[in-house]
C-alpha cells in the first residue's frame, strides 16, 4: 500500500505543479491589481491554441513565442478594458472579466471550430521514468522542473529587482508610489501582461496532456481559484503550497474514492478556510478589507 | 488603485439616444413579424452551445442545417427555419424547450445532446405535447421506462450497444477494468457491461467512477497499470475520452491493454491525434464506410464540399434525425402534433439491405451499428477507423437485439 501511496503522491505533485503555474498568474493579478480575473482560464486556453498554431507553422521552437503572445494580448486587454475597472466595485470586474471569458472562448470557437485539436508532446520528450513504484513521464517531469525554475525566477524578480519592489509597493499603496513619480499605469499593464503570460505558459505546457478545445479554460479556472483561495488571496508562497497540496489531495482521492476526486479539492478548501479564513498564508490587506 | 475617470468611446448623449432607439424597436415588431411568421414552419433545435459537448453539437447542428438546405429550406412548399437554443443544464434545457414552444411556436424539436439533459427534455416534451426527436443521447431509459408518446430517439440505447458489442470484446479476456463517467451515460454503461461480464463469469479488476471534465487521468492510469486487467471498459464521453487517450499514450500505456468503449464520436478520436489514438468502439456511422447507401454518400460529399472536412458521425445523426422529421411533416401534410408523430412512425430510411426506422412501440430508431477499430497506422488526419463489422450481423436479429418495448419497460403513455 505504501508503494501505491508514494506513486500517487508523486503523480499528485506533478499535477499540483501545473495547478501552481495556472494559479500563480491569477494570484499576482489579484494581489497587485485587485482584479479577480474570471478570464484567466481563457488566457490559459489561448496559450494552448497559440502553441498549436505556432508549432504547425514554425515547428517546436516557435512554441516558445506562444506565452509572449498571450502576454501581449493580456496587455492589450488591460489597456482597453481592465484599466477602466480599477476604481469600480469588485462586482463590476467580476462581471466584465466573465464576459471577457465568454468572448475569448467564442473567438476560439470561431477560429478553430468547436472540436478538439490534436496536439502531442515532442518526440524528444516522450518516454517514462520508473523509480521503484513511482512512474513519471519525461514530459511531466519537464513540466514540473519548468514550473520550479519559473517560480524561482519570478520570486527573485519580485524580491531583488527594483521593478519587483515597485510592484510590491504599488500593490500596497498605489497612491504613494504615484507620488514618488512612478508611472503606475504602465506598471499595471505590465503586471496584467505577466499574469496572462504565466497562464499562457501553463496552457502551452498543458496542451500535450489536455484536450485542446475552446472550453478547456473551464477545467483550468476552477482549480486555479481553489488554489488561490487556499493559499491566501495574493500570496505567492501560499499559491505554491496550495497548488501542490491540491494535486496530492486529488491524486490520493482518486486512489481511494475516485468519484469524489473533483469534489475533494472543494472539501479541502472548505476545511482550510474553517481553520484559516484568510487561507494558508493570507494576510490582512487594508485595501481589500 | 488610482486611475483617471473612465471615458466612453461614444459620447454619453449619443449612447443614450442609441439606447432609446433600441428600446423602441419592439414597438415596430408587431408590424414586421406576422408577415414572415404566418407561413414559416419553425423547428426548434435544442443543443448545447458551450462545454466539452459543444465539439459534438457543432456537427449535430451542421447536419441538421444541411438537411433543411437540401430541401431548399422548405417543408410542404412553405419556408422553414430552425431556431437554436442552448442546453446549459437539465433545468435550463427544460426552460429553453418551453421558450421554443410557447414563445417561438415551433411545431417540433430536435436535439438532446447529453443524456442528463435529454431525460429532462423528454419529460417536458410530454407535458407540452410537442414532438421531440432526440438526435444524440443514448441513456437506455429514454426509450425504456421513461419512454413517452412524444419522444423519438435516434441513438442506440447503451444496453443494446453493449449486447451488440459483447461478442467482439470477449476475445480480449474476462478481467475488465471499468472506467466510467459519473453521469447517466457512464452509469448506464457500467450497469450494462457488468451484467454481461457477470453472465460470462468474468471478474472486475477495477471500477473507477470518473467525475465529468476530469483534466488529469494520470492517477487513474496508475491504478489501471497496477490492476493489470485484460481490457479497459470505458464509459467516458467526448473530450474526456480524448484527454484519457492522450494521457494513456503519454504514460507509455498505448498498446499494453486494449481499450473498448461504445458510442465513440469521430470528433473525440480526431482530437486525440494519430500518435495516441487507440481502441475498439461501436459507432452509428462512418463517413468512409464503403457500404453506405448512395443517399448517405451524397450527404457525405455535400458536407465535405460545404464545410471542407468529412462529416463526423454526429453530422450524420443531426442530418438523419432532421431529415426524418422534415419528411414526416411532408408525408403528414400537416404540422399538427399527432400528424407528425404518425408520420415519424411510418418513416423509413437507409437501404434494402440496411434499413432503419422508428419503432412504433417505443419510438426507438432501429438500426444496425458498426464496430470500428483504430487503424494500426493513421496517415490521414480524418481517416482513423477500420470497420470491423456490422452488428447485429444478421438483419433479422435487429428487433431481437433491441428487445421488445415491453421487455425494455416501455409502456407508451
Amino acid at each position: 500500500m505504501l508503494d501505491v501511496i508514494l506513486s500517487q503522491v508523486a503523480t499528485g505533485l506533478v499535477l499540483g505543479g501545473l495547478y501552481v503555474l495556472i494559479a500563480i498568474g491569477l494570484s499576482i493579478i489579484f494581489g497587485l491589481l485587485g482584479i479577480v480575473n474570471f478570464a484567466h482560464g481563457n488566457f490559459f486556453a489561448l496559450g494552448a491554441f497559440f502553441a498549436l498554431t505556432l508549432q504547425q507553422h514554425l515547428g517546436w521552437p516557435g512554441v516558445l513565442l506562444a506565452p509572449l503572445l498571450v502576454g501581449a494580448v493580456g496587455m492589450l486587454v488591460e489597456r482597453i478594458l481592465i484599466r477602466q475597472l480599477y476604481d469600480k466595485e469588485p462586482l463590476v470586474s467580476l462581471i466584465i472579466t466573465f464576459a471577457l471569458a465568454l468572448m475569448i472562448e467564442a473567438l476560439l470557437r470561431l477560429v478553430y471550430g468547436g472540436i478538439g485539436q490534436p496536439f502531442s508532446q515532442p518526440s524528444f520528450l516522450s518516454g517514462i521514468y520508473l523509480w521503484g513504484p513511482v512512474l513519471i513521464t519525461k514530459y511531466r517531469l519537464t513540466v514540473f522542473v519548468t514550473t520550479i525554475v519559473l517560480l524561482i525566477a519570478l520570486w527573485a524578480f519580485m524580491q531583488f529587482t527594483p521593478y519587483g519592489r515597485i510592484l510590491r509597493a504599488g500593490s500596497r499603496d498605489p497612491e504613494m508610489v504615484g507620488l514618488l513619480g512612478i508611472r503606475l499605469p504602465r506598471v499595471l499593464t505590465a503586471v496584467f501582461g505577466l499574469g496572462c503570460c504565466l497562464a499562457g505558459i501553463a496552457g502551452v505546457l498543458a496542451a500535450p496532456l489536455w484536450t485542446v478545445i475552446p472550453s478547456m479554460s473551464q477545467n483550468a479556472i476552477m482549480p486555479a481559484f481553489v488554489v488561490v483561495v487556499i493559499g491566501g488571496l495574493g500570496s505567492f508562497a501560499g499559491a505554491v503550497i496550495a497548488g501542490l497540496l491540491v494535486g496530492v489531495v486529488t491524486a490520493l482521492t482518486i486512489q481511494f474514492q475516485p468519484d469524489a476526486a473533483t469534489a475533494m479539492m472543494y472539501v479541502f478548501m472548505a476545511a482550510v478556510l474553517l481553520v484559516r479564513p484568510r487561507g494558508l498564508l493570507g494576510e490582512r490587506w487594508e485595501r481589500f478589507e | 488603485m488610482t486611475a483617471g475617470p473612465s471615458r466612453l468611446a461614444v459620447p454619453r448623449r449619443r449612447a443614450l439616444l442609441g439606447a432609446a432607439a433600441l428600446t423602441a424597436t419592439p414597438l415596430a415588431k408587431p408590424f414586421i413579424a406576422p408577415a414572415a411568421a404566418a407561413d414559416t414552419i419553425k423547428i426548434g433545435l435544442l443543443l448545447a452551445k458551450t462545454g466539452d459537448i459543444a465539439a459534438q453539437t457543432e456537427y449535430l447542428a451542421n447536419g441538421t442545417y444541411l438537411a433543411l438546405e437540401e430541401r431548399g429550406n422548405k417543408i410542404m412548399g412553405q419556408p422553414a427555419e430552425l431556431i437554436w437554443l442552448d442546453e446549459p443544464s437539465p433545468q435550463g434545457s427544460q426552460q429553453n424547450m418551453q421558450r421554443l414552444v410557447q414563445e417561438n411556436k415551433v411545431v417540433a424539436i430536435l436535439g438532446g445532446s447529453l443524456s442528463s439533459n435529454a431525460l429532462a427534455e423528454q419529460a417536458t416534451a410530454a407535458q407540452l405535447k410537442i414532438p421531440f426527436v432526440c438526435n444524440n443521447a443514448a441513456a437506455t431509459d429514454m426509450t425504456g421506462k421513461n419512454c413517452n408518446h412524444y419522444t423519438f430517439r435516434l441513438n442506440t440505447p447503451v444496453a443494446v450497444q453493449a449486447a451488440m458489442f459483447a461478442p467482439y470484446i470477449m476475445g480480449y479476456g474476462k478481467k475488465w477494468y471499468f472506467l466510467t463517467a459519473n453521469y447517466a451515460f457512464g452509469q448506464d454503461i457500467a450497469k450494462s457491461f457488468k451484467q454481461i461480464l457477470t453472465q460470462a463469469s468474468g471478474t472486475i479488476a477495477g471500477d473507477d467512477v470518473v467525475p465529468l471534465n476530469t483534466p488529469d487521468y494520470s492517477s487513474f492510469i496508475l491504478k489501471i497499470r497496477q490492476a493489470k486487467p485484460d481490457m479497459i471498459l470505458g464509459g467516458v464521453p467526448a473530450g474526456d475520452l480524448s484527454t484519457f487517450l492522450k494521457q494513456w499514450n503519454e504514460m507509455g500505456m498505448k498498446g499494453s491493454i486494449p481499450i473498448c468503449e461504445i458510442a465513440i464520436g469521430d470528433t473525440d478520436i480526431w482530437a486525440v491525434g494519430p500518435e495516441a489514438a487507440t481502441g475498439l468502439y461501436t459507432a452509428l456511422w462512418w463517413y468512409d464506410n464503403a457500404n453506405n447507401p448512395p443517399e448517405e454518400k451524397a450527404f457525405a460529399a455535400g458536407y465535405l464540399k460545404k464545410y471542407g472536412k468529412p462529416a463526423a458521425d454526429k453530422a450524420w445523426m443531426g442530418w438523419i434525425a432532421a431529415k426524418s422529421l422534415f419528411e414526416s411533416i411532408e408525408l403528414a401534410k400537416s404540422t399538427e402534433t399527432e400528424a407528425i408523430i404518425n408520420g415519424l412512425e411510418s418513416w423509413k430510411g437507409g437501404s434494402a439491405t440496411n434499413p432503419y426506422y422508428w419503432r412504433k412501440g417505443d419510438h426507438q430508431m432501429l438500426l444496425r451499428n458498426l464496430v470500428v477499430q483504430t487503424k494500426p497506422k493513421i496517415t490521414d488526419k480524418w481517416d482513423y477507423f477500420d470497420v470491423k463489422g456490422v452488428v447485429p450481423e444478421n438483419l433479422a436479429d435487429l428487433e431481437k437485439v433491441f428487445g421488445s418495448p415491453e421487455v425494455n419497460g416501455c409502456h407508451m403513455t
